[in-house]
């Protein structure tokens, strides 16, 4: 049966994310792109705050509450990861994405408070002291190089799962899950123009509000 | 009255020769504190001098980088007052790059390996200061034009000396 997984939002979202970060490398550290790198930034911040408020109020796929499981649970789905169909983020790969939108909106967040001692300081940099300005202008620098090792297991566990025969990138690309079970409920899907509604309000006032 | 003057005037005398020597003393000490204090002897007085200075640096740049940027209306006249008081500085703050004991100091940002690599440093300072006599240049022209990639090419310079010299 073709079970429908992930919805336009979601993906959206994702592959956004994908294009903002690769963005968001090339412009880093560069002088020349610091006022679009604050601008990418900010427009991530608003991805991740809309996903977390999808996570709780959007399908049920991708809902925190489904895909968050106890280590108990993880444990048991590593004896056998190969054997079990999800109709969600499979327990080890929830926690890698609790981990990468953690690490992401810990990027975004301490960015704002960034410091290049020329001519960029961000722009809630001012509610901090100078030292609070330093160690998060050194930690968005550090944090950075740990997000990459993040995206680096994250792309090696689809290759992994691939080689193994559970495709889970095309299902991210068209929303379907294609599987030989027949007996799976559909998890419930909220129509993704609520989602593109959110971000839509997350962007402006963030945009308003950020840059 | 006429005999106690010569006493008088010998006390007065020994009083105004101490006075004096006491001054002089006094001047030396001052004079070899002063030398002391413009040769940077003192390291944290030779960071806080740095400092300072490049702090002054900054805050000319980023008035400038605002009118770049167009956060802020650009006034010919302003930018190049504040691009020649930035030539000025430009080269204070390396006059106080004195020694390699200096970055002992806990609060200097300034790493040991500027004295490691010290050509390299000198190299990078000269392409600083270039870059900020071109841009005082470009701001004759009092186009914006002319002035953003000179204006740039002044950043980038920063960001090379910061990148490998000053702390993170």
């Amino acid at each position: 049966m073709v079970i429908k997984l992930w919805d336009g939002f979601i993906r959206s979202f994702h592959w956004l994310l994908v294009l903002a970060i690769a963005g968001l490398w090339y412009t880093g550290g560069n002088i020349d792109y610091i006022d679009l790198h604050h601008r990418l930034g900010v427009f991530v911040l608003a991805l991740i705050l809309t996903r977390i408020l999808w996570g709780i109020f959007g399908s049920e796929s991708g809902r925190f509450s489904r895909f968050v499981r106890s280590p108990k649970a993880v444990v048991y789905y590593l004896k056998a990861p190969f054997a079990s169909t999800w109709l969600t983020h499979n327990p080890i790969g929830g926690w890698a994405v609790i981990l990468m939108l953690a690490a992401l909106l810990a990027q975004a967040v301490s960015g704002l408070f960034t410091d290049d001692a020329i001519f960029f300081r961000g722009p809630l940099a001012h509610l901090v002291s100078q030292d609070w300005v330093r160690t998060l202008t050194s930690f968005h620098k550090q944090l950075f190089d740990w997000i990459l090792v993040l995206l680096a297991l994250h792309i090696l566990a689809n290759i992994v799962y691939a080689v193994r025969g559970k495709n889970l990138i095309t299902p991210m690309i068209t929303g379907n899950l294609k599987t030989e079970k027949n007996d799976l409920t559909p998890p419930k899907q909220v129509h993704p123009g609520f989602g593109f509604i959110l971000f839509a309000i997350n962007v402006t006032v963030l945009f308003w509000w950020l840059t | 009255m006429k005999n106690t003057q010569p006493a008088r005037s010998l006390t007065v005398r020994v009083l105004l020769a101490s006075m004096a020597g006491l001054t002089l003393l006094t001047g030396a000490a001052v004079g070899i504190n002063t030398a002391q204090a413009s040769a940077f002897t003192n390291a944290s007085d030779a960071v806080e001098y740095r400092q300072k200075t490049f702090s002054l640096i900054r805050e000319n740049f980023q008035y400038m980088a605002s009118m770049v940027r167009g956060e802020r209306d650009f006034d010919a006249e302003m930018f190049k007052t504040r691009a020649n008081t930035l030539y000025h500085l430009s080269h204070v703050p390396f006059e106080a790059f004195t020694g390699a004991g200096e970055n002992a100091t806990a609060n200097s940002d300034a790493l040991p390996v500027i004295w490691e690599n010290w050509s390299d440093f000198e190299a990078k300072r000269d392409t600083f200061q270039a870059a900020v006599k071109e841009l005082v240049a470009a701001a004759e022209s009092e186009n914006m034009r002319e002035i953003r990639p000179k204006f740039m090419d002044t950043a980038r310079s920063c960001q090379q000396c910061h990148q490998g010299y000053r702390a993170d």
